[in-house]
C-alpha cells in the first residue's frame, strides 16, 4: 500500500446491519489521492444514473487522504461526497474538527454507508478491533449536535447530524466537533439513512516514506505560518470575519438579498468588532492547526459557543441587514445545533424577506429587522410550518412562490458571501463549480479582489483563467484532504507587505493581471515541490507532487465532477448565475450586472469542454478520466 | 457636496471613528489629505495604519480609474480596504 494511507475502506450497508473491510484500490489513491476526488470515483462507479439523493440506493461516503492522521497544520477535514439532494448533482462538502484523525487512527480511509437503516441508529467504530457496532439511536434522535456530541463522550471522535438532518432540510450539514460539512445537503442525505452519528476511533498511526524529512519540514511550515499576515496574524486575530470590512469596501458584501454590496453598518458585525466587544476566552482551532481561525462568543442562555464565521456573519447579518452580532451569533449557535449550513440558511431567510417585501408570501419576515427570525430557524429545523417549504432552500422556494430573478443560488445551492458584480472570477467560478454556487471550490476572488494582488476584478483579463487554476487546486486540496484555508498561504508576507500604491506593487500586478495563458502554464509546470502541502505529499507517500501534478488530478477531479453531473442532468444550461446577478448592476460605472455570456466560452474553451459544457473525448482521455 | 469616508478597523479604533462625513471634496486626493488633517495630532497614526491600505471609490480601487486625480460626486463613498481573508 503507498504509505499515508491506512489501506482499508469500511463498508457498511445499513439495511442489512452489515459491514466489511475492502482494500483501498491503489490506482484511484494515484490518480484522485483520495478525499472528495476518491469519493467522487466511488459515487460515480457505485451508483446508477438518476437515483433519489434521499432514497437507500444513495451512498453517503466520508473519505479521507494522505495528509490526514499527519500534524501537519490544517491536515484535520474529511470529505464526505453523495448525490446532493438541493442540486440533483454532485453533494460535496468538507469539515474540520478530529473526525478525520479518528478514521485514519482506525484505519480506515475511506467509508461507504449504503441503505438505510429502519429505525435511527448510530455506529461505533473501534478500528483496533475491526469492530462496527450497529447502536439504537432512538434516545438521541431529535437532540442537537451540541448535546448529541456531548453525550457521546470523549472516547472516540463523531460526526453527527442534528434535526435538520433528521427532517431532511436540504441543507443539512454533519458536524465534527464544532465544524460542519455544510454545503449541498450531505446531512439530509445522512438523515434519510437514519443515521444520527458515526464514532469512530483505535490506535493506528501514519506510515509516511520520510518521516524525518517531514518532521522537520513541518516545523519550518509553523514558523512560515506564524509570521504569514493572513495565517499568523489576521485569521488568528479576528478569525474568517476579517473580511468583512474589505468587502464592504470593494461593494461586494452581500447586502439585502445582494440587492446592493455595502451595508453602513458592516463594522459591528466584522471579525474586529467581535474581538473588541464579544470574544470571550480563547479561540478555537481543528485539531492540529495553529491558525486558531475559530473563535467563541457569548450567547445569553447559551454559555459560550462557537461564534460565526464570516459567511454566516454576511448572509445571516448584512444580507438581512442586521448589524446586530449578538443576534447573528445566537441564528449561528441554533444552525449549528439543529445541523445546518448558514449559507442556504441566510440566503433562503433573505430571499423570503424580499418575498415579503413584494408582497409574494405572507411571512413575518422583514430586512432590517430581527424579529422572527429565531423562530424561524427553529421551525425549518423541524419543518414546522412555512418553515417546511423554506427547508427546501432559495431554488425550490422561487419555484413554489416565485420571484426567479432574484433567488440567489447556481444550481440550486445558494451563493456564498462574495458579489460576482464586484469580483468576475469569482463569478465564473460560481457558475462553473459543479457542486453549486459556492466560493470554497476555488477561492478566485482571493485573487482578483479581496487578496494583496489588486488586479480590476471588474474586466475580462484572466476571469476565465484564475478560476480553472482554483478549481483544480481545491479539488486536489480538497483530497489530501487539508483546509482550503491553506491556500491563503501561498501568496507570500512580501507581497503582502507592499504598499499597494508603490511602484513594485504596481508593477507586480501589471505582471500578473497581463499574464494571459502564461499563468495557467506556469501553474502547469511539473518540477519539484514548492509549495507545504506538495512537499507533505511527496515525504509522505514517496510519489514526487508538485504544482503541475496537482493542476492534472484537480482537472481530473472536476471534470470527473462534471461527467457526474451530466450523467445526472445537471448540464451546461445551469452555468449561469442568477438573473440580479446578471442584469441589474451594484456598481455606478456598470449597464448591467456580471459578464459572464463573454467569459463562458473562454472558459469552456480553456478546460477542453465544447460550447455546451461537455468535456471533449480527448480532455478526458488526457486526463485519464475513465466512464 | 458630501462623501462618506470609511477607514479600515484598525484607523477607525485608534483614531476614534470608523465613518464620518466631508463636505466640499473633489478628488481622492482631496479626500485623503481632509480625512487626515481631521485627526490632527494623529495624522502620523493615520499615515501609519493606512500605509498598507488601498483607497476604493463605491467600491472600485481609485488605482483602476484615475488614482488620486479620481473625481468624486455627491453622496460617494471613500474606503481604506485592506486585503483579507475570509472563510
Ligand atoms: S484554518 Fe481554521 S478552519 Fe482551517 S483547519 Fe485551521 S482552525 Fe480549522
Amino acid at each position: 500500500m503507498i504509505k499515508g494511507y491506512a489501506g482499508r475502506v469500511l463498508e457498511v450497508d445499513l439495511s442489512r446491519q452489515e459491514f466489511a473491510f475492502a482494500d483501498l484500490d491503489e490506482e484511484t489513491a494515484r490518480l484522485y489521492i483520495g478525499g472528495k476526488g476518491y469519493g467522487t470515483r466511488l459515487l460515480y462507479d457505485r451508483t446508477a444514473a438518476g437515483i433519489d439523493p434521499l432514497g437507500p440506493e444513495n451512498l453517503l461516503i466520508f473519505a479521507t487522504g494522505p495528509l490526514n492522521g499527519s500534524v501537519a497544520p490544517q491536515s484535520n477535514r474529511f470529505a464526505v461526497v453523495c448525490k446532493s439532494p438541493l442540486t440533483g448533482g454532485i453533494g460535496n462538502a468538507t469539515c474540520g474538527g478530529s473526525f478525520a484523525l479518528g478514521m485514519k487512527k482506525a484505519g480506515i480511509d475511506v467509508l461507504v454507508v449504503s441503505g438505510a437503516a429502519p429505525q435511527p441508529v448510530r455506529l461505533e467504530i473501534q478500528g483496533d478491533r475491526d469492530e462496527v457496532r450497529f447502536l439504537d439511536a432512538r434516545e438521541l434522535w431529535g437532540r442537537g449536535t451540541y448535546d448529541t456530541q456531548k453525550e457521546l463522550g470523549k472516547k472516540l471522535y463523531h460526526a453527527v447530524i442534528g434535526p435538520a438532518g433528521e427532517n431532511r432540510v436540504l441543507y443539512a450539514g454533519i458536524v465534527s466537533n464544532e465544524r460542519i460539512a455544510g454545503r449541498t445537503g450531505v446531512g439530509a442525505v445522512m438523515g434519510s439513512k437514519q443515521l444520527k452519528a458515526v464514532s469512530v476511533g483505535g490506535s493506528r498511526k501514519l506510515d509516511m516514506e520520510d518521516p524525518e524529512k517531514f518532521k522537520a519540514y513541518t516545523k519550518e511550515v509553523r514558523k512560515l505560518f506564524a509570521d504569514h499576515p493572513v495565517l499568523g496574524e489576521s485569521m488568528k486575530r479576528f478569525g474568517t470575519g476579517a473580511i468583512v470590512n474589505t468587502t464592504n469596501g470593494r461593494n461586494i458584501l452581500p447586502t439585502r438579498n445582494f440587492q446592493r454590496g455595502h451595508f453602513d453598518e458592516a463594522v459591528k458585525i466584522s471579525g474586529e468588532w467581535v474581538e473588541d466587544h464579544e470574544l470571550k476566552g480563547v479561540k478555537t482551532s481543528c485539531i492540529h492547526c495553529p491558525v486558531t481561525c475559530g473563535r467563541d462568543v457569548e450567547v445569553e442562555g447559551k454559555g459560550r459557543v462557537k461564534g460565526p464565521e464570516y459567511e454566516t456573519l454576511a448572509l445571516l447579518g448584512s444580507n438581512l441587514e442586521i448589524g446586530d452580532i449578538k443576534r447573528v451569533a445566537e441564528w449561528n449557535y441554533h444552525a449549528d445545533d439543529l445541523g445546518m449550513d448558514t449559507i442556504s440558511l441566510g440566503a433562503t431567510l433573505g430571499f423570503a424577506m424580499e418575498l415579503h417585501e413584494r408582497g409574494m408570501l405572507d411571512v413575518p419576515l422583514s430586512f432590517g429587522s430581527a424579529a422572527g427570525v429565531t423562530e424561524m430557524i427553529l421551525d425549518i429545523g423541524h419543518r414546522r410550518g412555512l418553515g417546511d417549504d423554506l427547508a427546501d432552500g432559495t431554488m425550490r422556494m422561487s419555484e413554489k412562490y416565485g420571484g426567479k430573478e432574484f433567488a440567489m443560488h447556481v444550481k440550486g445551492l445558494e451563493l456564498s458571501a462574495y458579489d460576482p458584480r464586484g469580483s468576475f472570477a469569482q463569478g465564473v467560478e460560481y457558475a462553473t463549480t459543479n457542486r453549486g454556487g459556492c466560493h470554497v471550490q476555488g477561492a478566485s476572488m482571493y485573487m482578483e479582489s479581496t487578496g494583496p494582488l489588486t488586479i480590476n476584478p471588474q474586466n475580462l483579463k484572466l476571469k476565465a483563467d484564475i478560476p480553472i487554476v482554483q478549481q483544480n487546486l481545491a479539488c486536489a486540496i480538497n483530497s489530501m484532504v487539508l483546509c482550503i484555508f491553506t491556500t491563503y498561504g501561498m501568496i507570500p508576507k512580501a507581497v503582502h507587505e507592499m504598499r499597494p500604491d508603490s511602484f513594485a506593487h504596481r508593477a507586480l500586478v501589471k505582471i500578473f493581471e497581463n499574464s494571459g495563458p502564461i499563468f495557467r502554464t506556469v501553474m502547469g509546470l511539473k518540477g519539484n515541490p514548492m509549495m507545504w502541502f506538495e512537499k507533505w505529499l511527496t515525504y509522505i507517500t514517496g510519489t514526487k507532487f508538485s504544482a503541475g501534478h496537482l493542476q492534472e488530478i484537480g482537472a481530473r477531479i472536476f471534470n470527473l465532477e462534471r461527467m457526474y453531473n451530466l450523467r445526472e442532468g445537471v448540464t451546461g444550461a445551469s452555468d449561469t448565475l442568477p438573473p440580479r446577478i446578471l442584469n441589474e448592476p451594484t456598481f455606478d460605472h456598470m449597464d448591467s450586472g456580471h459578464p459572464l455570456p463573454e467569459l463562458l466560452p473562454s472558459y469552456y474553451a480553456k478546460r477542453g469542454w465544447d460550447a455546451r459544457g461537455v468535456p471533449a473525448p480527448r480532455t478526458l482521455e488526457k486526463l485519464q478520466v475513465r466512464l | 457636496m458630501s462623501v462618506t469616508v470609511e477607514l479600515t478597523y484598525d484607523m477607525g479604533k485608534e483614531l476614534g471613528e470608523h465613518r464620518f462625513e466631508l463636505e466640499g471634496v473633489e478628488t481622492v486626493a482631496e479626500a485623503v489629505s481632509r480625512a487626515r488633517e481631521r485627526f490632527g495630532d494623529k495624522a502620523e497614526a493615520f499615515d501609519q495604519l493606512g500605509r498598507l491600505a488601498a483607497v476604493a471609490v463605491n467600491g472600485v480601487l481609485a488605482s483602476h480609474r484615475r488614482g488620486a486625480k479620481t473625481r468624486l460626486a455627491d453622496g460617494d463613498t471613500v474606503s481604506f480596504v485592506k486585503a483579507a481573508a475570509g472563510g
